[in-house]
């Protein structure tokens, strides 16, 4: 591995005789050679994860990253493949539960429900109340805002023992009703969406008035699809929360048939028995969902932030 | 019209409906109508192995239908005492570790969401038969709420072919001081290339179990049998500092082998001599470190004093029933099934090494087979002559706080050690542990419910 | 005023419904009542009580609050939560600026690549995150020993998460890898939004590249680094996940003990009252620490 600080050395030092040459040429090749180690260190985890899910787990260890080629396969004297999807199997078994046999796919429905269902409620509701913030003028408005800008300051853990116990009076324990409902509003999402509707012309909201539309009407068909960039970081940046949060789930879900994903393959790490390979396997397909979603979000993702989230 | 919110939104819409619907039919596949008539649940293989035969049979004779699941033991615990609160499904009955009871015994005895088995035990005769001393892990404010699955007596466990050639009388080596004065002899580099080849035993540097096992042998537990804190005892000090010495400085005879691959090679290599050994630990040797067959023994643990006694105890099991259990007596006759009927935990023990508190059952002839793995010593015998000497450890809902306190006060006596030598190192010993005990004080005092204790008052 | 515009218009209707925004916002006010000012309220009486979860309780007054701010621990998660909020601060921000910097260019057809990968680690929750890089920091075996022994010839045995000296850089590293990233997209998000012309002109007065930087970018990034800052201060505040699962507990010598770890152990204990005292006593220095961050930036505003 010693070559590794080798290659190392050479890029850097490469880039003398690079600036020496000319330094508008220096300056482009080192900031590529820093951009490009640096995307190195952020994926080299998840090369490591890719590896890992698909070694076997008594070569977990053994090699950084891919056991040699020929030990790949099968070998002709009978000792097994060290790649193999051995770790999957084991997380798609169904394992006995006080539900009866519940099966890695339920875990993964669950996830998709919880975080896809918060997703879409809280999108109406925050797109809903940041309409009502950036285009009226009604009684109570700033102290309203100021009150909701205030609210962001308080942390969350406060509400983790009332709500806890809130959850328990309303027999909301072990349903996603507790995990949905108390965060179907956040305060940042307003936010998000009464600075994104500032800029919406007033004459468009008047035209619709003019043409009869009623005021949800024209927060719908007029007002929304103007805020598609907004929508799209708002969806992306709320359902990774909710599709990786792990202390609500914990704490309020109760069936094992319940259970989401973070909760679920944590278990895999347990105090006597870690079985890390299926704890990999998972987390990879668990990666995937928001990772498809970033992918087909991404443009409107940058353009929503730009479009004056963070404009004061 | 288009959907005003976009595709993506649409897109997850879709996905939470379907998912919604793929849940309801999920639900309806597995109906709650196919659920078992009792559910154990256990947080090892190894037991879970080792009962599934019983069950099978238990089930044929009484025509129930039982199931049997592994748990991870922190979920378990964490997520039964939730489900215990809030009414949610629970097993009908719980393996659970040492030291996990404190967790469901917080509140008034009344709120511990297990049957408390105390009279149910003494009007069975069970406490006649069972080893008094291993109630204690189980009970909170003198009621019994789980029973005991072992007894697990501690001995040394060691490389007879090098102890025999270095010229090491066993025999010799009745006392802890005995121990520290051959060991000296031994942790030396003998040929002088630096490393030393032999230390005399497997200790880890942040005490840990090690620690506490020889606590109890000296007599300390956390908490004595009132409930009150007790590690702070000056026969604590004591054992500390002896413990520090041995694993820390020039004249160390303790080396840290760790566990699994490490342990393995450690004892293959002869890295340690003397390793400590409860009875479940000769098993895992067996299977995990085959090369040293035949070539290890047993010892019962040298003394505090001359006379004291040879053992210690670490680790234990234990069998509770929740309260929602919806079946106890069936519950209860499988319990006598798997703890109690001699023809099975005979079995058990050739299978597992682990003995059971069940003293009508050690006259089996399984527990006094001889263990050619240790030299053809009679492994049973070995650990029954010990049982009866196992010193008490009685639980307590701080159990945990009280182990997280005592390592701290251990690692900042053992930090004291490696600064300042012995100068000062008894009374800091004594003024650490005081403090860190003073902390679980606190805790303890500060819960209302326990200070409900009948035994307190009086 | 919406209608203010000035135009005389023959509608049918002009001006809004007078109750709409009350409607829209009643989503919003209802939850707010339930699961914020409730809970408040709440959380506040619980603090009074010792409890044996939500069925068993007894007053105590102030007990609760007595025995945290005379509790070591307490104070050892404040420092590490502090430390850490700090590292957020310190190193994470200038790292993520200086990569929106970097990736800043003009026209750069690997540019989408590179935002892609940095964001990546984002997708990973922390739970996840936490296992993986225990794995990663595993002495001899892990990745990441293995790394820095490749490249610095030193590390391979390093105890990462057994050594209490060595926990709080594992927990930072493990945040920068998550966080750099997004964060970066937002200062990547503000620097294109500065008026390129703005630059030139500067260019051509002849200021140079630090100067560019203090009188064009400073002025366009600081709404986002002040934001920030806000949001790595309480997101230290609400740090559990990852140093829960990275150290599978509070780490050796409480070495990774955070507030919320903290809070959680009085909760699992099924006390309560204690926990909730604990969310408040954190919430007021939070809100403390809140005013003096938005002083301070405002102080600095008008000073520019």
């Amino acid at each position: 591995m010693n070559t590794l600080r080798w290659i190392l050395l050479t890029v850097f030092l490469a880039a003398i005789p690079i600036w020496l040459i000319s330094p508008r040429a220096g300056r482009a090749y080192l900031r590529l050679s820093v951009l490009l180690m640096v995307c190195s260190l952020m994926l080299l985890p998840f090369v490591w994860l890719i590896c890992a899910a698909f070694k076997d787990k008594s070569v977990l260890n053994e090699y950084t990253f891919l056991p040699p080629v020929a030990r790949w396969f099968p070998g002709d004297a009978g000792e097994p493949a060290l790649l193999n999807l051995g770790n999957f199997r084991e997380l798609f078994t169904p394992r006995p539960t006080l539900q009866g046999p519940v099966s890695f796919w339920r875990y993964l429905v669950n996830s998709l429900f919880l975080a896809s269902a918060s997703t879409v409620i809280s999108l109406f509701f925050c797109s809903l109340a940041g309409y009502a913030l950036a285009k009226y003028r009604f009684r109570g408005r700033s102290i309203i805002q100021t009150f909701m800008l205030a609210s962001l300051m308080v942390p969350g853990v406060v509400f983790l023992i009332p709500n806890w116990e809130i959850i328990w009076r309303l027999g909301w324990m072990d349903s996603y009703l507790g995990l949905i409902v108390p965060g179907a509003v956040s305060v940042f999402g307003i936010f998000l969406f009464r600075q994104a509707m500032l800029d919406i012309p007033t004459e468009l909201i008047e035209a619709g008035r003019i043409d009869g539309c009623s005021e949800f009407r024209i927060y719908l068909s007029l007002v929304v699809p103007l805020v598609r960039p907004m929508i799209g970081a708002f969806c992306l940046l709320t359902f990774l929360g909710h599709w990786n949060a792990f202390l609500g789930p914990n704490m309020y879900l109760q069936s094992q048939s319940k259970l989401t994903l973070p909760v679920v393959l944590n278990q895999y790490i347990g105090v006597y028995t870690q079985q890390y390979g299926v704890f990999l396997a998972g987390t990879l397909i668990a990666i995937i969902p928001p990772a498809i979603l970033f992918l087909s979000l991404q443009r409107e993702f940058i353009a929503g932030l730009q479009s004056g989230a963070l404009k004061q | 019209m288009a959907f005003p919110f976009g595709n993506s939104a649409l897109a997850l819409l879709l996905t939470a409906v379907l998912s919604l619907a793929a849940m309801i039919t999920l639900d309806g596949g597995a109906g709650t109508s196919q659920r078992p008539d009792l559910i154990i649940a256990t947080f090892t293989k190894e037991h879970a192995a080792a009962y599934a035969p019983a069950i099978r049979a238990f089930e044929q004779e009484h025509g129930v239908r039982i199931s049997l699941q592994v748990v991870d033991q922190r979920a378990l615990q964490n997520r039964l005492q939730a489900a215990m609160q809030v009414g949610a499904q629970v097993p009908d009955m719980v393996e659970l570790l040492t030291g996990s009871m404190g967790i469901f015994t917080s509140g008034p005895l009344s709120n511990v969401g297990f049957h408390d088995l105390t009279d149910r035990i003494a009007a069975e005769g069970l406490d006649q038969i069972l080893v008094r001393n291993r109630f204690g892990l189980w009970s909170s404010r003198g009621r019994i709420f789980a029973l005991p699955h072992d007894v697990h007596p501690v001995m040394l466990a060691y490389r007879r072919d090098i102890v025999e050639r270095l010229g090491i009388n066993v025999e010799e080596l009745k006392t802890w001081a005995d121990f520290e004065r051959v060991g000296r002899e031994i942790s030396k580099d003998r040929d002088g290339d630096g490393v030393v080849e032999h230390y005399m035993i497997d200790l880890p540097s942040d005490g840990g179990d090690a620690l506490r096992l020889l606590l109890l042998q000296r007599g300390v537990s956390l908490f004595d049998s009132k409930g009150e804190v007790a590690f702070d005892d000056p026969r604590a000090a004591q054992v500390v500092i002896w413990y520090v010495r041995q694993t820390v400085g020039p004249h160390r005879i303790a080396f840290p082998a760790g566990w699994g691959q490490n342990l393995a090679k450690a004892m293959m290599d002869g890295t340690c001599l003397f390793y400590i050994c409860p009875d479940w630990r000769t098993k895992q040797f067996v299977n995990d470190v085959p090369a040293v067959a035949g070539k290890m023994a047993l010892l019962p643990l040298p003394a505090w004093e001359p006379g004291g006694i040879r053992t210690s105890t670490w680790g234990g099991t234990g069998l509770a029933f929740p309260r929602q259990s919806r079946n106890f007596e069936l519950a209860w006759k499988l319990a006598m099934r798997l703890y109690f009927d001699p023809d099975e935990l005979g079995q058990r023990f050739a299978d597992t090494n682990i003995l059971p508190p069940v003293r009508t059952a050690w006259s089996r002839p399984e527990f006094s087979r001889t263990d050619s793995f240790f030299s053809g010593q009679p492994l049973g015998r070995l650990y029954i002559e010990l049982a009866d000497s196992v010193p008490d450890e009685p639980s307590h809902t701080y159990m945990n706080t009280a182990v997280a306190k005592l390592s701290e006060a251990f690692q900042n006596i053992s930090l004291h050690y490696r600064q300042h030598g012995e100068k000062g190192l008894e009374s800091f010993a004594a003024k650490e542990l005081r403090r860190c005990a003073d902390r679980v004080r606190i805790q303890v005092n500060r819960n209302v419910f326990l200070r409900q204790d009948p035994r307190r008052q009086s | 005023m919406l209608t203010s515009t000035g135009v005389p218009v023959k509608k049918r209707r002009l001006s809004p419904d007078r109750w709409a925004p009350y409607v829209f916002l009643s989503p919003y006010f209802i939850l707010t009542a339930a699961f914020f000012l409730y809970p408040l309220f709440y959380a506040a009486i619980l603090s009074l009580h010792y409890t044996n979860g939500p069925k068993h309780r007894q007053f105590v007054g102030l007990d609760n609050f007595r025995h945290i701010l005379s509790d070591p621990d307490f104070y050892q998660a404040m420092k590490n939560t502090t430390v850490f909020a700090a590292a957020s601060v310190f190193i994470q921000l200038p790292m993520s600026l200086g990569l929106a910097m970097l990736l800043n260019a003009k026209s750069d057809r690997l540019k989408g690549m590179f935002r892609l990968a940095i964001f990546a680690p984002n997708l990973v929750g922390q739970v996840f995150v936490g296992i993986l890089f225990m794995m990663l920091f595993t002495p001899r075996y892990g990745l990441f020993n293995r790394l820095t022994q490749a490249i610095f010839g030193a590390g391979i045995d390093a105890r990462w998460l057994g050594d209490p000296n060595l926990v709080m850089p594992a927990i930072v590293i493990c945040s920068l890898w998550m966080y750099v990233g997004f964060n970066m997209i937002y200062f990547l998000a503000a620097l294109q939004n500065i008026d390129a012309s703005l630059v030139e002109a500067a260019r051509i007065d002849g200021a140079g590249p630090i100067q560019v930087f203090w009188n064009v970018t400073r002025p366009a990034i600081t709404p986002v680094a002040t934001f920030v800052v806000v949001t790595s201060t309480i997101g230290s505040f609400n740090l559990y996940e990852l140093p829960n699962t990275l150290l599978q507990g509070a780490g050796p010598n409480n070495s990774g003990l955070f507030a919320v770890t903290y809070l959680y152990g009085f909760f699992s204990a099924q006390d309560l009252g204690t926990a909730a005292a604990v969310g408040w006593v954190l919430a007021a220095v939070i809100f403390a620490i809140s005013l003096l961050q938005i002083f301070i930036s405002g102080v600095s505003r008008r000073d520019s």
